[in-house]
């Protein structure tokens, strides 16, 4: 069911300052309900900060971030919880924590006991388990597990916090080709059964984030460069003036695009 | 095989109430033991009649005297502070998200021991009753004094888990010097220093027994209430913020709470390395890492190993008591090398 403003992401003229480093600047942008957005930009552009900004784990200098109608900064963290979820990049060392007892930590902002999960908990982590079949490995210790079958228990972590928006910062960037399309299928696959689910991707992985995502958000030094279809966005001239970066892009028999990276600006003479 | 279709929280109840089932009988067996042996041995079946009477008439025979007032305050103290120190040193990993460190690592035992230092050098003027409490306090205000200047210098350079260790390291290496040059001036009375910086669970009897007991009992209990907010913390702070959790305010409480746990385990029976350390990691070995059981395992597994290496030093060098300390860390150092060597790779974080 759409919001009633329409969108699910709304950022208004968002600023954000680290001391006196200008993060984010005048970032406007929606982001409808159902819809998967990729985030795209050089390292340092601000690709993360957005992301914090959007769970608000980070707060605006100015501007204001509403997210499912509801300014995020005017939430308590047990609210935006509910709200937003994150797929964690870091992971934590070994504490013999298994995959079911990692994906029912998702559960924590939804608890109702002190101290045990409910039945209802358990039957939503079962059916995130089943969906990124991850099943057989439940009572596996996390720190055994492929980088594959880790980003899936980390996603279906964020899954079963039930959020209107879930928010993904390089989903793949250790993982092996074929990981990479299975990490970005279940993403698909999820928002086809999530129908008004948000997913904003950040990634360093432009021709993933072409083939999978509805729109981008290309971003340089903490400004929005431009936002609209894969098409739209990603041309080569954008990737010249953002990236630094001569490249081609042309389509494969099967239509879909490829952008090959051909030499840095730098050191074209 | 577990079956697929037990729920967690059923599965997590079952084995929580094993582990108390097993702990209490393991906990009860070791206490008949430790009553049983000392210097003056008697059988369990004597025991258990002493303990039958003690209850009834109060304590009236020689046997019955020494068991009642020797070593059943003993025995309790070594399982109580077993048990503080294994949650501590729960707390103090989790929080820390670092499975190698201890309950000392924000320096409260290097400001106990130099509060007993001070205590033990300046008390000319006191009695020895009034001494018996005045290292303690000793200890216990140092140890404070300690995490307060780790707090300090924590906070200070920014509040994250890690400034709460290099702050605890710079703070132990202060105290530790001054405890040494109080020594080097003092030498008429460096073995009452060492004896507390070895450790040694002499000292207890009733009535301190209980000034201990209250809170460590106390705040062992605050911490199984967290017990799920002990388990998303390993995520991570973003995570952990993410999911809902207040990580700093949260942090904070935590570690002055098993800090101060730290500083009323080693007020009366000093410093007594590895316990905190071992047995949250062997705890993880046999029940996991959900902390609703591994808290409860760790209290079991710590009361129990105290009260084996405290038995071990009372008994292995008749007439002479070793030092506890040094026992637990010759238990200690074997297994840690052995942790480090296979697994220290995955302790990087």
């Amino acid at each position: 069911m759409p919001h009633e403003n329409g969108s699910m992401i709304s950022s208004k003229e968002l600023n954000l300052y680290y001391e006196d480093y200008h993060a984010l600047r005048d970032m406007f942008f929606e982001a409808e309900p159902g819809e998967m957005i990729g985030l795209i930009g050089p390292n340092g552009c601000g690709k993360s900060t957005l992301l914090r900004a959007i769970n608000g784990l980070l707060k605006p200098s100015s501007g204001v971030m509403y997210v499912d109608g509801k300014d995020i900064n005017k939430l308590n963290l047990s609210e935006i919880a509910k709200t937003c979820s994150n797929v964690p990049t870091e992971f934590p060392p070994d504490f013999n924590l298994n995959v079911i007892e990692v994906v029912m930590m998702g559960r924590y902002p939804h608890r109702k006991g002190l101290w045990w999960e409910t039945d209802d908990d358990e039957s939503i982590a079962r059916d995130a388990l089943s969906k990124f079949e991850i099943t057989h490995l439940a009572d596996r210790n996390i720190n055994r597990l492929s980088s594959g079958e880790r980003q899936r228990t980390l996603i279906a972590k964020a899954y079963v916090q039930e959020p209107r928006v879930m928010l993904i910062d390089e989903p793949t960037s250790h993982l092996d080709m074929r990981f990479k399309l299975e990490v970005m299928e279940y993403i698909r696959d999820l928002m086809r059964k999530e129908e008004d689910m948000t997913v904003v991707v950040a990634s360093h992985d432009i021709n993933l984030m072409v083939k999978y995502c509805d729109r981008i958000i290309l971003v340089k030094e903490g400004h929005i460069v431009g936002i609209g279809t894969p098409d739209e966005i990603v041309t080569e001239k954008n990737i010249a003036d953002v990236y630094g970066v001569d490249c081609s892009i042309f389509r494969d028999s099967s239509g879909e695009v490829i952008v090959h990276p051909r030499c840095s600006l730098k050191f074209k003479s | 095989m577990k079956e697929k279709n037990d729920s967690l929280a059923s599965a997590g109840k079952a084995r929580l109430l094993m582990l108390i089932l097993i702990g209490s009988f393991a906990l009860f067996s070791i206490f008949l033991i430790s009553l049983a042996f000392g210097p003056v041995k008697m059988s369990l079946s004597e025991v258990w009649g002493a303990i039958v009477n003690i209850i009834v008439n109060g304590p009236q025979t020689g046997y019955e005297r020494i068991i009642y007032y020797l070593r059943m305050p003993r025995v309790l103290g070594t399982f109580l502070i077993g048990m503080g120190l294994s949650v501590a040193g729960a707390v103090f990993q989790a929080i820390i998200r670092n499975p190698l460190v201890d309950p000392y690592i924000t320096g409260v035992s290097s400001g106990a021991g130099f509060g007993a230092t001070i205590a033990i050098t300046t008390t000319v003027a006191f009695t020895a009753t009034q001494s018996l409490y005045i290292i303690p306090i000793g200890a216990f205000i140092g140890g404070l004094l300690s995490f307060g200047l780790t707090f300090m210098i924590a906070e200070g350079s920014g509040g994250r888990a890690i400034n709460y260790v290099l702050g605890g390291v710079i703070v132990g290496m202060g105290f530790g010097a001054l405890t040494t040059l109080f020594m080097m001036l003092s030498d008429d009375r460096v073995h009452q220093i060492l004896f507390f910086l070895f450790g040694s669970f002499t000292g207890i009897n009733w009535n301190n027994l209980w000034i201990i007991a209250v809170p460590i009992l106390i705040m062992s209990l605050v911490v199984l209430l967290y017990a799920r907010e002990l388990n998303v913390i390993l995520l991570g702070e973003e995570q952990a913020k993410q999911l809902g959790i207040n990580v700093r305010r949260f942090n904070i409480f935590m570690l002055v709470l098993a800090s101060l746990l730290t500083a009323f385990c080693v007020a009366f029976v000093g410093i007594i390395g590895f316990v905190g350390l071992i047995v949250p990691h062997a705890a993880r070995m046999v029940v996991g890492g959900d902390h609703r059981l591994l808290l409860p395992g760790s209290m079991v597994l710590g009361a129990l190993l105290m009260s084996v290496a405290d038995l071990i030093a009372k008994l292995a060098y008749v007439p002479v008591e070793l030092p506890v300390g040094a026992i637990m860390t010759l238990i200690g150092v074997p297994f840690f090398a052995y942790l480090l060597m296979r697994r220290g790779k995955e302790y990087a974080a």
